[in-house]
């Protein structure tokens, strides 16, 4: 019995506590992925990078002197307009076209393709590794808990509870589930729609943007670490539900837990394929997800 | 022209959506050669019903016989080959593609399975049918246009002829002159009643003159149910159905 | 003011897909034979091996474009990960090639094999998956192979990849061609994707490839003229598969090795970039495509290396303003020079 216990202290929660804090930082980028999709129909293949964008505009900023605490509220600032021009410039082009999933697929895909190389190119193709804020650990439940992941998974929770609260508690929020049910109607009732289209997608990728800079202490920086990542969140995304938000941190959880207690019994090599093998169950047995539906019904 | 088995017959046909019964529990018969319309207010199921017998959607209970074969449940490819055919209260076309080559894919089923890999040129069979039905539709003209550029009118012709192409034995037609002009009604009653006389139609209306010139039986849905069926005149004089076309305030064209 | 959704855009750039276009196409694969030819015929008595293989390699992955071309212009299924089965198709020519006996003909039917069983079970599990779903699919596959690949040591060389694949003789009954020869085996790559492009040009003149059309322009009512989409999609899929092995299939002739890398999203992602570029939808697109993008690769990467920048963005441009890419702007052009809206 004690040895149950010890097991369950000393080997499952503090791989759970791990799973927890990717999960978290995967949620807040699936949340930006779901809301784009739940609301404009597109789905942003560039959603990594803009995660990776957070990262480096951070890095940046930080060996300008900024502090980590400001870089959090900054960063996600920064990726703000730079999402409202993305969508202006891009991805409203070919967004009244019949085949709109299809064109805005590979256009935000031709985008990741950019985004990448300007990484490489502006920072080079090497791994960064930002400090930690946060030294040392907490004890936690008799456990030892790195103090840095402890507030990766409060300040987490709180956007996404933020996030929650935005969307289904403020008029803002009613605006965008409304353009999400029935777009024509909700322009056709003042709701301008455009904007919030815009408005949206740049909530969407600075909530990625700010991910990444929640990460970078403990996943480094590299050109390629949007890609690592995105199949994680699509994943979650499926699993929830499009355009859930409820499905999406359920999701997300779930899927990391998975990842993270599976790799106590089976090489990590193998943590890409379960991912995947979920999103194709997902996809045969339940292709509407845990809470499918549009934005309207998260 | 009708024959012992009805080449439709329908019993205790059901479905729900969430808390509805689109259908519930609906019986009847298509003679062969009469030429039978679904009428009734709207929501009233009709299209549901077509869906339920072309196998566009599964039903919770009940049958649907073609020419007396058990084909509850079948996909609609396979209905497709047993005779049966349907066309859309909106226009499902392919408008990317041309007249031409909208009815030549609608007609290719008509080409054994062989055929498939050989140019399309090859199937003299399909061919001959297109040419036929850009005659009896009067669309030879626009032939080389593309489908989505037609008119409105136009494009419901379009629609009939394509489900007419594959020379099926039970023809369902939903709501065909939706949003025609008159005369353009009057042209397609026309051809309907054309086509009738190979093929037996049912036919989902609202214009009722229409349903009266051109059905021999008709039968009246309402709420999902069977209201009423009969002979045009039997139907018109039932005053349960005048309930529920005026009773309720839903007003027939 | 928010124009919403028309039904059809109201300007055409190109005209309909019939009978016209295809006079466009076939005359733009006569004028790259004439290009072709002309290549060589001046590369060989340069003394040129570089460039030569150079565009080898750009035959073969047009080989890759086609069948993306196959997928998203023709049965309108966008697959992000078509490289797997070009790595499948180089692994399994590179192992019989290096391991049981060097002949062509049998690294091209082992990898033909191997990718229709692939090709097959990939269908399975992702047939039921439409648009966006289908596409993360196809992305995940290839992810995941290509990531077992890389850590599977043994034969298959795992990151290493396999190396020291022997040239080979090619026997055609009435010659030989030996890869090792720089003109031969281009004009040899070049006959074997024209083979393939005629191929899947008559393909799509056959009610069999018109009913793929059919399904990328409305699914829905495929099944009411009498047809399983689901099948239909299926054989698409093994088609696409094989071609984008047989291509594959050729690497290793080409360059003696081969290695995990060939699965990578890249390349999946360069072939998307090329029949883009070229144009969606068109079959001959894809090889100009090919020859342009690796072109452009070869003489920007001599400047710079940060070449995707300018593919992505011109990728980008043509996505917005060129649906129909290269080929699709010639069609266009010679539409308005035949007068009228036709």
């Amino acid at each position: 019995m004690g040895a149950l216990t010890d097991y369950v202290q000393f080997v499952l929660m503090p791989q759970m506590f791990n799973g927890l804090t990717i999960g978290v930082a995967v949620i807040l980028m699936a949340l930006g992925l779901t809301i784009i999709f739940g609301l404009l129909d597109v789905f942003n293949m560039a959603h990594g990078e803009f995660y990776a964008l957070g990262a480096y505009l951070g890095v940046t900023l930080a060996s300008r002197g900024v502090s980590f605490w400001l870089l959090l509220v900054l960063v996600p600032l920064l990726l703000l307009p730079a999402g409202f021009l993305v969508d202006r410039a891009l991805i409203q082009r070919v967004f009244h076209q019949k085949e709109r999933h299809m064109l805005t697929m590979l256009l935000t895909f031709g985008l990741a393709i950019v985004m990448e190389d300007l990484f490489k190119a502006a920072y080079g193709p090497n791994t960064l590794k930002p400090d930690s804020p946060l030294q040392g650990g907490t004890e936690l439940l008799g456990n030892f808990f790195p103090t840095y992941r402890l507030f990766l998974v409060g300040i987490g929770t709180f956007t996404i509870v933020a996030v929650w609260f935005i969307v289904n508690r403020t008029r803002f929020g009613s605006m965008v589930r409304a353009a999400a049910l029935d777009r024509h109607m909700a322009a056709s009732l003042g709701v301008p729609v455009r904007r919030v289209y815009s408005t949206t997608f740049a909530f969407g990728v600075a909530l990625a943007g700010l991910s990444g800079v929640l990460l970078s202490p403990i996943y480094s920086v590299f050109p390629t670490m949007g890609k690592d990542f995105i199949l994680m969140a699509f994943t979650a995304v499926i699993l929830g539900g499009f355009g859930s938000i409820r499905g999406v941190v359920l999701g997300g959880l779930v899927l990391t837990q998975i990842q993270a207690l599976s790799s106590l019994y089976v090489s990590p090599v193998w943590g890409d394929p379960i991912v995947f093998g979920i999103m194709v169950l997902v996809l045969f047995f339940r292709p509407q997800g845990l809470f499918g539906g549009r934005l309207g019904h998260a | 022209m009708t024959g012992a088995v009805p080449i439709l017959e329908v019993c205790d046909l059901s479905v729900k959506f969430g808390p509805l019964m689109a259908v519930n529990d609906v019986s009847f018969a298509v003679r062969r050669g009469v030429i039978t319309s679904v009428i009734g207010p709207n929501g009233a199921g009709k299209s549901t019903l077509f869906n339920l017998v072309s196998g566009a959607v599964l039903p919770r209970g009940g049958k649907v016989l073609l020419d007396g074969k058990d084909v509850t449940g079948e996909r609609p490819e396979r209905l497709v080959r047993m005779g049966l055919s349907r066309s859309f209260q909106i226009t499902n076309v392919f408008p990317e593609l041309s007249v031409r080559e909208n009815l030549r894919l609608a007609a290719q089923v008509l080409e054994p399975r062989s055929k498939a890999f050989l140019p399309t040129r090859a199937s003299a069979l399909t061919l001959e049918r297109v040419e036929e039905l850009l005659a009896s539709f009067r669309l030879t003209e626009r032939q080389d246009e593309l489908a989505g550029y037609l008119s409105h009118g136009e494009q419901r012709r379009l629609e009939i002829a394509v489900a007419a192409a594959c020379r099926p034995k039970l023809l369902l037609l939903d709501e065909p002159t939706q949003g025609m002009s008159h005369g353009d009604t009057q042209d397609t009653a026309a051809l309907i009643r054309e086509i009738g006389k190979t093929v037996t139609i049912l036919l989902i209306e609202h214009d009722i003159d229409l349903v009266m010139e051109l059905s021999q039986h008709v039968m009246v849905m309402h709420q999902g149910k069977k209201l009423a069926e009969g002979s045009p005149q039997e139907v018109r004089g039932d005053p349960a159905v005048e309930a529920a076309y005026f009773g309720k305030a839903h007003a027939a064209n | 003011m928010d124009t919403l959704d028309p039904v059809l855009p109201l300007q055409r750039t190109a005209p309909p897909r019939e009978a016209r276009a295809s006079t466009v196409q076939g005359r733009l694969a006569q004028v790259f034979i004439v290009l072709a030819l002309v290549f060589t015929a001046v590369a060989v008595p340069l003394g040129d091996t570089f460039f030569l293989r150079l565009g080898t390699e750009a035959l073969i992955f047009s080989g890759l474009a086609m069948s993306v071309d196959l997928l998203l212009g023709f049965t309108g299924m966008l697959s992000l990960g078509q490289a797997l089965y070009f790595g499948i198709g180089a692994y399994a020519s590179a192992l019989v090639l290096k391991h049981v006996t060097p002949s062509f003909w049998a690294a091209i039917g082992a990898a033909l094999a191997v990718s229709t069983v692939a090709g097959s079970i990939a269908a399975l599990l992702s047939i039921r998956a439409r648009g966006v779903y289908f596409a993360l699919i196809t992305f995940g596959m290839a992810q995941v192979v290509s990531k077992v690949v890389y850590n599977t040591r043994g034969i298959i060389g795992g990151s290493d990849g396999i190396i020291g694949i022997p040239q080979i003789q090619v026997n055609l009954g009435l010659f030989r061609v030996d890869t090792a020869s720089g003109p031969a085996f281009f004009l040899l790559v070049l006959a074997l994707m024209l083979l393939a492009y005629f191929g899947l040009a008559y393909l799509l003149r056959t009610p069999a490839g018109r009913l793929l059309v059919a399904v990328r322009t409305n699914e829905a009512r495929v099944p009411f003229l009498g047809y399983n989409t689901r099948q239909a999609k299926f054989l698409a899929f093994v088609l696409a598969a094989n071609l984008a092995a047989f291509s594959g299939a050729l690497y290793p002739m080409l360059r003696g090795f081969v290695s995990p890398e060939l699965m990578y999203f890249h390349v999946s992602g360069d072939s998307v970039v090329t029949v883009i570029i070229g144009g969606l939808g068109t079959l001959i697109g894809p090889i100009y495509g090919s020859v342009i993008v690796t072109a452009l690769k070869s003489v920007l990467g001599t400047y710079t290396e940060h070449y995707p920048i300018i593919i992505g963005s011109l990728f980008m441009l043509a996505v917005v303003a060129f649906p129909r890419g290269l080929v699709g702007g010639i069609e266009s052009l010679v539409a308005r020079r035949r007068g009228g809206a036709r």
